[in-house]
Protein backbone atom coordinates (compact mmCIF):
# COMPACT_ATOMS: atom_id res chain seq x y z
CA UNK A 1 0.00 0.00 0.00
CA UNK A 2 1.05 3.35 -0.12
CA UNK A 3 2.74 5.87 1.81
CA UNK A 4 0.78 8.30 3.29
CA UNK A 5 1.56 11.64 2.37
CA UNK A 6 2.97 13.03 5.51
CA UNK A 7 4.62 9.52 5.98
CA UNK A 8 6.34 10.20 1.95
CA UNK A 9 7.41 13.36 3.04
CA UNK A 10 8.96 12.28 5.59
CA UNK A 11 10.69 9.61 3.72
CA UNK A 12 11.97 12.26 0.90
CA UNK A 13 13.42 14.03 3.84
CA UNK A 14 15.65 11.19 5.05
CA UNK A 15 16.85 10.13 1.78
CA UNK A 16 17.66 13.22 1.23
CA UNK A 17 19.75 14.21 4.50
CA UNK A 18 21.53 10.78 4.39
CA UNK A 19 21.86 10.39 0.93
CA UNK A 20 25.79 10.51 -0.33
CA UNK A 21 25.48 13.11 -2.40
CA UNK A 22 23.51 16.02 -1.23
CA UNK A 23 22.08 16.77 -4.63
CA UNK A 24 19.46 14.16 -5.85
CA UNK A 25 17.49 13.37 -9.16
CA UNK A 26 13.40 13.20 -8.74
CA UNK A 27 13.98 9.80 -9.74
CA UNK A 28 16.18 9.11 -6.88
CA UNK A 29 13.00 9.80 -4.65
CA UNK A 30 10.98 7.51 -6.36
CA UNK A 31 12.50 4.25 -4.34
CA UNK A 32 10.80 6.15 -1.26
CA UNK A 33 7.88 4.43 -2.31
CA UNK A 34 7.28 2.28 -5.41
CA UNK A 35 4.23 1.97 -4.88
CA UNK A 36 3.59 5.82 -5.08
CA UNK A 37 3.18 7.08 -8.94
CA UNK A 38 6.59 8.87 -10.45
CA UNK A 39 4.13 12.27 -10.98
CA UNK A 40 3.39 11.81 -7.51
CA UNK A 41 6.38 11.99 -6.22
CA UNK A 42 7.53 14.82 -8.08
CA UNK A 43 4.51 16.89 -7.07
CA UNK A 44 5.22 15.74 -3.62
CA UNK A 45 9.06 16.82 -3.98
CA UNK A 46 7.99 20.79 -5.47
CA UNK A 47 5.88 20.58 -1.59
CA UNK A 48 8.65 20.62 -0.15
CA UNK A 49 10.34 23.00 -1.76
CA UNK A 50 7.84 24.82 -1.06
CA UNK A 51 8.23 24.29 2.52
CA UNK A 52 11.64 25.21 2.55
CA UNK A 53 12.75 21.43 3.58
CA UNK A 54 14.39 20.89 -0.33
CA UNK A 55 15.56 23.48 -2.79
CA UNK A 56 16.04 23.13 -6.82
CA UNK A 57 19.85 22.95 -7.38
CA UNK A 58 20.37 23.17 -11.29
CA UNK A 59 23.66 22.27 -12.71
CA UNK A 60 23.08 23.87 -15.88
CA UNK A 61 21.08 21.50 -17.75
CA UNK A 62 19.76 19.18 -15.28
CA UNK A 63 17.56 20.14 -11.71
CA UNK A 64 17.92 18.46 -9.02
CA UNK A 65 16.19 18.89 -5.37
CA UNK A 66 18.42 18.87 -2.13
CA UNK A 67 18.40 20.07 1.48
CA UNK A 68 19.25 23.53 1.66
CA UNK A 69 21.98 23.29 5.19
CA UNK A 70 23.86 20.39 2.61
CA UNK A 71 24.17 22.85 -0.07
CA UNK A 72 25.31 25.97 2.25
CA UNK A 73 27.85 23.52 3.98
CA UNK A 74 29.23 22.52 0.45
CA UNK A 75 29.38 25.94 -0.60
CA UNK A 76 30.94 26.74 2.50
CA UNK A 77 33.71 24.03 1.50
CA UNK A 78 34.01 25.12 -1.87
CA UNK A 79 34.66 28.44 -0.65
CA UNK A 80 37.12 27.95 1.23
CA UNK A 81 38.76 25.57 -0.77
CA UNK A 82 38.70 28.38 -3.11
CA UNK A 83 40.42 30.82 -1.14
CA UNK A 84 43.20 28.63 0.62
CA UNK A 85 45.45 30.19 -1.66
CA UNK A 86 44.90 33.79 -1.57
CA UNK B 1 36.21 47.90 -16.91
CA UNK B 2 38.94 48.20 -18.72
CA UNK B 3 38.92 47.01 -22.49
CA UNK B 4 40.78 44.03 -23.44
CA UNK B 5 43.03 43.16 -26.66
CA UNK B 6 41.49 41.26 -28.46
CA UNK B 7 43.00 40.22 -32.03
CA UNK B 8 41.60 37.07 -32.77
CA UNK B 9 37.85 38.20 -31.77
CA UNK B 10 38.84 41.06 -34.37
CA UNK B 11 38.72 38.85 -37.23
CA UNK B 12 35.45 37.91 -36.86
CA UNK B 13 34.77 41.66 -37.44
CA UNK B 14 36.00 41.47 -41.08
CA UNK B 15 33.71 40.41 -43.91
CA UNK B 16 30.22 41.69 -45.37
CA UNK B 17 28.28 39.99 -42.38
CA UNK B 18 27.07 41.69 -39.04
CA UNK B 19 29.65 40.51 -36.57
CA UNK B 20 28.78 39.69 -33.14
CA UNK B 21 31.93 41.13 -31.93
CA UNK B 22 31.11 44.90 -33.57
CA UNK B 23 27.34 44.47 -31.42
CA UNK B 24 29.17 43.95 -27.88
CA UNK B 25 31.78 46.47 -28.50
CA UNK B 26 28.77 49.15 -29.46
CA UNK B 27 27.10 47.50 -26.11
CA UNK B 28 30.31 47.50 -24.06
CA UNK B 29 29.68 51.67 -24.53
CA UNK B 30 27.14 51.54 -21.89
CA UNK B 31 26.88 48.35 -20.64
CA UNK B 32 30.57 48.02 -19.49
CA UNK B 33 30.56 44.18 -18.36
CA UNK B 34 30.60 43.42 -22.53
CA UNK B 35 34.33 44.21 -22.48
CA UNK B 36 34.50 41.57 -19.85
CA UNK B 37 32.78 39.38 -22.39
CA UNK B 38 35.12 39.88 -25.04
CA UNK B 39 37.95 39.49 -22.77
CA UNK B 40 36.92 36.01 -21.47
CA UNK B 41 36.10 34.78 -24.82
CA UNK B 42 39.24 36.06 -26.37
CA UNK B 43 40.91 33.85 -23.67
CA UNK B 44 38.94 31.01 -25.01
CA UNK B 45 39.42 31.32 -28.16
CA UNK B 46 43.86 31.34 -26.75
CA UNK B 47 43.31 28.71 -24.58
CA UNK B 48 40.76 26.67 -27.04
CA UNK B 49 38.82 26.08 -23.72
CA UNK B 50 35.23 27.41 -21.99
CA UNK B 51 35.59 29.36 -19.18
CA UNK B 52 32.29 29.69 -18.36
CA UNK B 53 31.24 26.72 -15.40
CA UNK B 54 27.09 25.68 -14.64
CA UNK B 55 25.20 25.24 -12.22
CA UNK B 56 24.02 26.26 -8.46
CA UNK B 57 21.74 27.35 -6.54
CA UNK B 58 20.67 30.11 -9.23
CA UNK B 59 16.48 30.78 -9.46
CA UNK B 60 13.70 32.70 -8.67
CA UNK B 61 11.55 32.25 -5.69
CA UNK B 62 9.11 28.80 -6.33
CA UNK B 63 10.83 28.16 -9.52
CA UNK B 64 13.04 25.09 -10.54
CA UNK B 65 13.55 26.38 -14.01
CA UNK B 66 14.19 29.32 -16.33
CA UNK B 67 17.20 30.48 -15.12
CA UNK B 68 20.32 29.23 -16.15
CA UNK B 69 23.14 29.79 -13.73
CA UNK B 70 26.48 31.07 -15.61
CA UNK B 71 29.71 31.78 -14.01
CA UNK B 72 33.39 32.70 -14.81
CA UNK B 73 35.91 30.30 -13.80
CA UNK B 74 38.10 33.46 -14.10
CA UNK B 75 36.53 35.63 -11.95
CA UNK B 76 39.15 37.56 -10.81
CA UNK B 77 40.48 38.39 -14.60
CA UNK B 78 36.64 39.12 -15.91
CA UNK B 79 34.52 40.72 -12.78
CA UNK B 80 32.03 41.94 -15.23
CA UNK B 81 30.73 38.02 -16.19
CA UNK B 82 32.20 36.48 -12.63
CA UNK B 83 28.11 35.79 -12.52
CA UNK B 84 26.69 36.14 -15.88
CA UNK B 85 23.03 34.30 -15.78
CA UNK B 86 20.86 33.52 -18.68
CA UNK B 87 16.99 34.48 -17.96
CA UNK B 88 14.65 32.67 -20.82
CA UNK B 89 11.30 33.82 -21.33
CA UNK B 90 8.58 32.18 -22.55
CA UNK B 91 7.78 33.19 -26.16
CA UNK B 92 4.41 34.09 -27.27
CA UNK B 93 2.70 31.15 -29.89
CA UNK B 94 4.10 31.78 -33.29
CA UNK B 95 6.19 34.75 -31.77
CA UNK B 96 3.97 37.55 -32.00
CA UNK B 97 5.30 40.28 -30.45
CA UNK B 98 3.93 43.65 -29.84
CA UNK B 99 6.40 46.61 -30.53
CA UNK B 100 5.83 48.10 -26.99
CA UNK B 101 6.09 44.56 -25.02
CA UNK B 102 9.30 44.23 -26.66
CA UNK B 103 10.71 47.46 -25.98
CA UNK B 104 9.72 46.85 -22.19
CA UNK B 105 11.63 43.65 -22.19
CA UNK B 106 14.24 45.25 -23.61
CA UNK B 107 14.00 48.35 -20.97
CA UNK B 108 13.91 45.90 -18.01
CA UNK B 109 16.94 43.94 -19.20
CA UNK B 110 19.21 47.30 -19.44
CA UNK B 111 18.49 48.05 -15.80
CA UNK B 112 18.42 44.44 -14.55
CA UNK B 113 21.32 42.97 -16.91
CA UNK B 114 23.62 43.13 -19.70
CA UNK B 115 21.26 44.04 -22.56
CA UNK B 116 22.40 41.55 -24.73
CA UNK B 117 19.42 39.27 -25.32
CA UNK B 118 19.27 36.40 -28.00
CA UNK B 119 16.15 36.15 -30.44
CA UNK B 120 15.06 33.36 -30.23
CA UNK B 121 17.12 30.43 -27.88
CA UNK B 122 17.18 27.08 -30.02
CA UNK B 123 14.24 25.77 -27.48
CA UNK B 124 12.07 29.11 -28.48
CA UNK B 125 12.69 31.05 -25.82
CA UNK B 126 13.68 34.59 -25.55
CA UNK B 127 16.86 34.53 -23.81
CA UNK B 128 18.15 37.59 -21.90
CA UNK B 129 22.06 37.02 -21.55
CA UNK B 130 23.94 37.88 -18.60
CA UNK B 131 22.94 39.11 -14.90
CA UNK B 132 23.81 38.85 -11.50
CA UNK B 133 22.19 36.42 -8.45
CA UNK B 134 21.03 39.72 -6.53
CA UNK B 135 19.25 41.34 -9.72
CA UNK B 136 17.25 37.95 -10.49
CA UNK B 137 14.40 38.68 -7.97
CA UNK B 138 13.94 42.52 -9.09
CA UNK B 139 13.91 41.73 -12.74
CA UNK B 140 11.75 38.63 -12.41
CA UNK B 141 9.39 40.70 -9.98
CA UNK B 142 9.45 43.11 -12.60
CA UNK B 143 8.63 41.20 -16.00
CA UNK B 144 6.09 39.74 -14.22
CA UNK B 145 4.24 42.41 -12.35
CA UNK B 146 4.65 44.96 -15.69
CA UNK B 147 5.35 43.07 -18.47
CA UNK B 148 2.60 39.79 -17.62
CA UNK B 149 6.14 37.81 -18.80
CA UNK B 150 6.73 34.86 -17.53
CA UNK B 151 9.67 32.70 -17.77
CA UNK B 152 10.59 29.60 -19.70
CA UNK B 153 11.30 26.16 -18.97
CA UNK B 154 15.10 24.83 -18.16
CA UNK B 155 16.49 21.93 -16.77
CA UNK B 156 14.63 18.36 -16.15
CA UNK B 157 11.46 20.78 -16.69
CA UNK B 158 9.05 20.48 -19.77
CA UNK B 159 10.88 23.13 -22.30
CA UNK B 160 8.48 25.87 -23.23
CA UNK B 161 6.37 24.76 -25.95
CA UNK B 162 7.09 26.16 -29.52
CA UNK B 163 4.98 26.44 -32.79
CA UNK B 164 4.98 27.60 -36.43
CA UNK B 165 2.80 30.26 -37.03
CA UNK B 166 0.40 27.87 -38.18
CA UNK B 167 -3.22 28.97 -39.15
CA UNK B 168 -3.00 32.72 -38.43
CA UNK B 169 -0.44 33.39 -41.70
CA UNK B 170 -0.58 29.72 -43.32
CA UNK B 171 -2.58 28.46 -46.10
CA UNK B 172 -1.08 24.89 -45.27
CA UNK B 173 -1.63 24.11 -41.88
CA UNK B 174 -3.80 21.39 -41.13
CA UNK B 175 -4.56 22.34 -37.31
CA UNK B 176 -4.17 25.62 -35.39
CA UNK B 177 -0.28 25.20 -34.05
CA UNK B 178 -1.00 28.12 -31.78
CA UNK B 179 -3.74 27.68 -29.92
CA UNK B 180 -2.53 23.65 -28.96
CA UNK B 181 0.55 24.76 -28.10
CA UNK B 182 -1.15 27.86 -25.96
CA UNK B 183 -3.12 25.31 -24.38
CA UNK B 184 -0.52 22.63 -23.54
CA UNK B 185 1.52 25.64 -22.08
CA UNK B 186 -1.32 26.81 -19.48
CA UNK B 187 -2.11 23.12 -19.09
CA UNK B 188 1.28 22.02 -17.92
CA UNK B 189 2.45 24.83 -16.09
CA UNK B 190 3.90 23.60 -13.12
CA UNK B 191 5.80 20.60 -15.65
CA UNK B 192 7.36 24.29 -17.31
CA UNK B 193 8.23 25.52 -14.24
CA UNK B 194 9.28 23.03 -11.73
CA UNK B 195 11.76 19.79 -12.46
CA UNK B 196 9.42 16.80 -13.47
CA UNK B 197 11.19 14.28 -15.41
CA UNK B 198 14.49 12.19 -16.05
CA UNK B 199 15.78 14.32 -18.46
CA UNK B 200 14.18 17.46 -20.23
CA UNK B 201 11.15 17.41 -22.43
CA UNK B 202 10.73 19.27 -25.61
CA UNK B 203 7.08 20.01 -27.86
CA UNK B 204 7.03 21.32 -30.77
CA UNK B 205 3.82 21.86 -33.02
CA UNK B 206 4.27 22.50 -36.83
CA UNK B 207 1.12 22.93 -38.96
CA UNK B 208 2.24 20.91 -41.97
CA UNK B 209 5.14 18.66 -43.18
CA UNK B 210 7.31 21.45 -43.72
CA UNK B 211 7.82 21.30 -40.24
CA UNK B 212 8.87 24.98 -39.87
CA UNK B 213 10.09 24.43 -36.53
CA UNK B 214 11.57 21.26 -37.36
CA UNK B 215 9.67 19.66 -34.92
CA UNK B 216 11.20 15.99 -35.81
CA UNK B 217 14.51 16.95 -35.44
CA UNK B 218 14.08 19.14 -31.97
CA UNK B 219 11.56 17.52 -29.87
CA UNK B 220 10.64 14.73 -27.78
CA UNK B 221 7.07 15.12 -29.09
CA UNK B 222 6.57 16.66 -32.44
CA UNK B 223 2.85 17.17 -33.45
CA UNK B 224 3.24 17.94 -37.52
CA UNK B 225 0.14 18.02 -39.63
CA UNK B 226 -0.95 16.17 -41.95
CA UNK B 227 -4.10 14.86 -43.75
CA UNK B 228 -6.08 11.67 -44.44
CA UNK B 229 -7.56 11.53 -47.57
CA UNK B 230 -6.48 13.01 -50.56
CA UNK B 231 -4.26 15.75 -52.06
CA UNK B 232 -6.65 18.60 -53.36
CA UNK B 233 -6.61 19.26 -57.21
CA UNK B 234 -7.36 21.96 -59.16
CA UNK B 235 -6.15 21.02 -62.58
CA UNK B 236 -7.34 24.18 -64.83
CA UNK B 237 -4.14 25.51 -62.36
CA UNK B 238 -1.81 22.54 -62.92
CA UNK B 239 -2.49 23.69 -66.59
CA UNK B 240 -1.73 27.37 -65.61
CA UNK B 241 1.57 26.47 -64.34
CA UNK B 242 2.42 24.18 -67.37
CA UNK B 243 1.98 27.33 -69.43
CA UNK B 244 4.19 29.31 -67.48
CA UNK B 245 1.31 31.58 -66.02
CA UNK B 246 2.21 31.12 -63.00
CA UNK B 247 5.63 31.05 -61.23
CA UNK B 248 6.58 27.69 -59.35
CA UNK B 249 7.02 28.09 -55.83
CA UNK B 250 4.76 31.25 -55.54
CA UNK B 251 7.57 32.79 -57.19
CA UNK B 252 10.47 31.92 -55.04
CA UNK B 253 13.77 31.17 -57.35
CA UNK B 254 12.52 34.08 -59.28
CA UNK B 255 16.12 35.37 -58.80
CA UNK B 256 17.10 33.66 -61.72
CA UNK B 257 15.97 32.40 -64.99
CA UNK B 258 16.11 28.50 -64.31
CA UNK B 259 14.09 28.18 -68.05
CA UNK B 260 10.29 26.86 -68.67
CA UNK B 261 8.79 24.89 -65.53
CA UNK B 262 8.72 21.36 -66.83
CA UNK B 263 6.24 19.22 -64.62
CA UNK B 264 8.02 16.35 -65.22
CA UNK B 265 11.49 17.30 -64.21
CA UNK B 266 10.18 19.72 -60.93
CA UNK B 267 7.67 17.41 -59.57
CA UNK B 268 6.94 14.19 -60.84
CA UNK B 269 10.17 13.01 -61.33
CA UNK B 270 10.96 14.10 -57.45
CA UNK B 271 7.86 12.37 -56.01
CA UNK B 272 9.68 10.52 -53.50
CA UNK B 273 7.44 7.64 -53.54
CA UNK B 274 7.23 7.99 -57.21
CA UNK B 275 3.16 8.54 -56.86
CA UNK B 276 2.19 10.59 -59.56
CA UNK B 277 1.95 11.20 -63.23
CA UNK B 278 0.49 12.55 -65.94
CA UNK B 279 -3.05 11.23 -67.87
CA UNK B 280 -3.45 13.30 -71.10
CA UNK B 281 -2.95 17.04 -69.31
CA UNK B 282 -4.27 15.76 -66.16
CA UNK B 283 -2.31 15.50 -63.15
CA UNK B 284 -2.83 12.25 -61.23
CA UNK B 285 -1.70 10.99 -57.91
CA UNK B 286 -2.18 7.79 -56.08
CA UNK B 287 -2.64 9.19 -52.37
CA UNK B 288 -2.72 5.51 -51.14
CA UNK B 289 1.34 5.63 -51.66
CA UNK B 290 1.89 9.31 -51.35
CA UNK B 291 4.41 10.42 -48.16
CA UNK B 292 2.70 13.62 -47.67
CA UNK B 293 5.97 14.97 -48.23
CA UNK B 294 4.71 18.38 -49.16
CA UNK B 295 7.04 18.60 -52.54
CA UNK B 296 4.34 18.61 -55.11
CA UNK B 297 2.10 21.51 -53.07
CA UNK B 298 4.55 23.77 -52.08
CA UNK B 299 6.03 23.81 -55.84
CA UNK B 300 2.58 24.42 -57.45
CA UNK B 301 0.74 26.05 -54.42
CA UNK B 302 -2.22 27.10 -56.86
CA UNK B 303 -2.80 23.96 -57.98
CA UNK B 304 -2.40 21.47 -54.90
CA UNK B 305 -3.33 21.49 -51.42
CA UNK B 306 -3.25 19.25 -48.55
CA UNK B 307 -6.68 17.23 -48.13
CA UNK B 308 -9.47 18.12 -45.72
CA UNK B 309 -9.23 15.66 -43.24
CA UNK B 310 -6.94 17.38 -40.99
CA UNK B 311 -4.86 16.31 -37.93
CA UNK B 312 -1.47 15.22 -37.30
CA UNK B 313 1.03 13.03 -36.93
CA UNK B 314 2.60 12.28 -33.93
CA UNK B 315 6.72 11.41 -33.86
CA UNK B 316 8.45 10.92 -30.62
CA UNK B 317 11.87 10.95 -29.16
CA UNK B 318 14.32 13.78 -31.43
CA UNK B 319 17.57 14.98 -29.82
CA UNK B 320 20.82 16.71 -30.63
CA UNK B 321 24.14 15.35 -30.01
CA UNK B 322 24.92 15.81 -26.36
CA UNK B 323 25.33 12.21 -24.50
CA UNK B 324 24.76 9.75 -28.28
CA UNK B 325 24.55 10.47 -31.44
CA UNK B 326 21.56 13.02 -32.90
CA UNK B 327 18.58 11.71 -33.97
CA UNK B 328 15.44 12.11 -35.72
CA UNK B 329 11.83 11.51 -33.61
CA UNK B 330 10.45 8.37 -35.14
CA UNK B 331 6.92 8.28 -36.24
CA UNK B 332 4.44 7.04 -33.57
CA UNK B 333 0.72 7.58 -34.26
CA UNK B 334 0.16 8.09 -38.15
CA UNK B 335 -2.60 9.87 -37.54
CA UNK B 336 -4.04 12.07 -34.65
CA UNK B 337 -7.44 14.28 -34.15
CA UNK B 338 -6.44 18.03 -33.38
CA UNK B 339 -9.38 18.80 -31.52
CA UNK B 340 -9.90 21.98 -29.70
CA UNK B 341 -13.28 21.52 -28.25
CA UNK B 342 -12.64 18.50 -26.16
CA UNK B 343 -9.05 20.43 -25.10
CA UNK B 344 -6.75 18.44 -26.91
CA UNK B 345 -7.72 15.47 -24.86
CA UNK B 346 -6.51 12.78 -27.64
CA UNK B 347 -2.77 15.05 -27.02
CA UNK B 348 -3.28 15.19 -23.58
CA UNK B 349 -3.70 11.35 -23.55
CA UNK B 350 -0.56 10.55 -25.59
CA UNK B 351 1.19 12.63 -23.60
CA UNK B 352 0.40 10.90 -20.13
CA UNK B 353 1.15 7.69 -21.64
CA UNK B 354 4.82 8.78 -22.16
CA UNK B 355 5.61 10.96 -19.60
CA UNK B 356 3.78 8.05 -17.31
CA UNK B 357 6.19 5.37 -18.73
CA UNK B 358 9.33 7.23 -19.00
CA UNK B 359 9.23 8.66 -16.06
CA UNK B 360 9.63 5.38 -14.58
CA UNK B 361 11.70 3.61 -17.05
CA UNK B 362 14.04 6.39 -18.24
CA UNK B 363 17.29 6.60 -16.61
CA UNK B 364 18.66 10.03 -14.65
CA UNK B 365 19.96 12.04 -18.02
CA UNK B 366 17.89 9.93 -20.44
CA UNK B 367 16.37 11.61 -23.01
CA UNK B 368 13.37 9.76 -24.14
CA UNK B 369 14.50 8.87 -27.27
CA UNK B 370 17.17 7.06 -25.80
CA UNK B 371 14.84 5.15 -23.47
CA UNK B 372 13.13 4.34 -26.94
CA UNK B 373 16.36 3.31 -27.96
CA UNK B 374 17.27 1.18 -25.21
CA UNK B 375 14.17 -0.82 -25.15
CA UNK B 376 13.57 -1.28 -28.53
CA UNK B 377 10.45 0.45 -30.36
CA UNK B 378 8.34 -2.59 -30.17
CA UNK B 379 8.37 -2.01 -26.32
CA UNK B 380 7.25 1.59 -26.87
CA UNK B 381 4.80 1.21 -29.74
CA UNK B 382 2.91 -1.35 -26.69
CA UNK B 383 3.29 1.33 -24.14
CA UNK B 384 1.77 3.46 -26.45
CA UNK B 385 -0.81 0.74 -27.74
CA UNK B 386 -0.35 1.68 -31.17
CA UNK B 387 -0.37 -1.20 -34.14
CA UNK B 388 2.84 -1.53 -36.11
CA UNK B 389 2.64 -0.97 -39.02
CA UNK B 390 5.06 -1.14 -42.33
CA UNK B 391 5.76 2.79 -41.86
CA UNK B 392 7.13 1.92 -38.08
CA UNK B 393 10.03 -0.37 -39.79
CA UNK B 394 13.29 1.54 -40.69
CA UNK B 395 15.32 -1.46 -41.86
CA UNK B 396 14.61 -5.25 -42.65
CA UNK B 397 15.14 -6.99 -40.08
CA UNK B 398 19.17 -8.25 -39.68
CA UNK B 399 18.28 -9.97 -35.43
CA UNK B 400 17.61 -13.77 -36.66
CA UNK B 401 15.67 -14.81 -33.08
CA UNK B 402 11.54 -14.15 -32.78
CA UNK B 403 10.06 -13.49 -29.31
CA UNK B 404 6.76 -13.97 -28.82
CA UNK B 405 4.69 -12.95 -26.16
CA UNK B 406 2.89 -15.07 -23.30
CA UNK B 407 -0.88 -14.65 -25.23
CA UNK B 408 0.87 -15.00 -28.51
CA UNK B 409 1.50 -18.77 -27.45
CA UNK B 410 -1.29 -21.23 -27.36
CA UNK B 411 -1.74 -22.15 -23.46
CA UNK B 412 0.88 -19.42 -22.39
CA UNK B 413 4.47 -19.98 -21.28
CA UNK B 414 2.87 -21.58 -18.33
CA UNK B 415 4.25 -25.21 -18.01
CA UNK B 416 4.05 -27.94 -15.29
CA UNK B 417 7.71 -28.69 -14.74
CA UNK B 418 7.13 -32.36 -13.46
CA UNK B 419 5.11 -33.36 -16.59
CA UNK B 420 7.82 -32.11 -18.28
CA UNK B 421 10.48 -33.99 -16.51
CA UNK B 422 8.46 -37.22 -16.62
CA UNK B 423 9.07 -37.14 -20.41
CA UNK B 424 12.61 -35.42 -20.58
CA UNK B 425 14.71 -37.07 -17.59
CA UNK B 426 17.50 -34.93 -16.73
S1 LIG C 1 5.10 24.21 -40.87
FE1 LIG C 1 3.66 24.19 -42.59
S2 LIG C 1 1.85 25.19 -41.70
FE2 LIG C 1 3.55 25.76 -40.39
S3 LIG C 1 4.30 27.70 -41.23
FE3 LIG C 1 5.52 26.04 -42.11
S4 LIG C 1 4.54 25.62 -44.07
FE4 LIG C 1 3.04 26.73 -42.82
S1 LIG D 1 3.23 15.20 -51.25
FE1 LIG D 1 5.20 14.32 -51.81
S2 LIG D 1 4.82 12.11 -51.79
FE2 LIG D 1 2.83 13.10 -51.88
S3 LIG D 1 2.35 13.24 -54.05
FE3 LIG D 1 3.31 15.18 -53.49
S4 LIG D 1 5.49 14.87 -53.97
FE4 LIG D 1 4.54 12.84 -53.91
Amino acid sequence: MALSKEELKAAMIEKATKAPKPQLYVKDFYKCDPDTKPRMIKNVANELVKEGELMFWSSGSTTMYARPDRIKNEEARDDAEEHKND
Amino acid sequence: MPKHDTPLLDELEKGPWPSFVSDLKRQAETKPECWDILGQLELSYKDRITHWKHGGIVGVFGYGGGIVGRYSDVPKQFPGVAHFHTVRLAQPSGMYYATNKLRGICDLWEKYGSGMTNMHGSTGDAVLLGTTTENLEPLFYDLTHIENQDLGGSGSNLRTPSCCLGKSRCEWSCYDTQALCHHLTMHYQDEIHRPAFPYKFKFKFSGCPNDCVAAIARSDFAVIGTWKDDIRIDQAAVKGYVNGEFPSNGGAHSDKDWGAFDIQKEVIGLCPTECMWMEGDELKIDNSECTRCMHCINVMPRALRPGVEQGATICVGAKAPILDGAQFATMTIPFLEINADNEFEEVVEQIEKIWDWWMEVGKNRERVGETIQRVGLPTFLKIMEVEPIPQHVKEPRSNPYVFWQDEEVPGGFERDVREFRKRHAQ
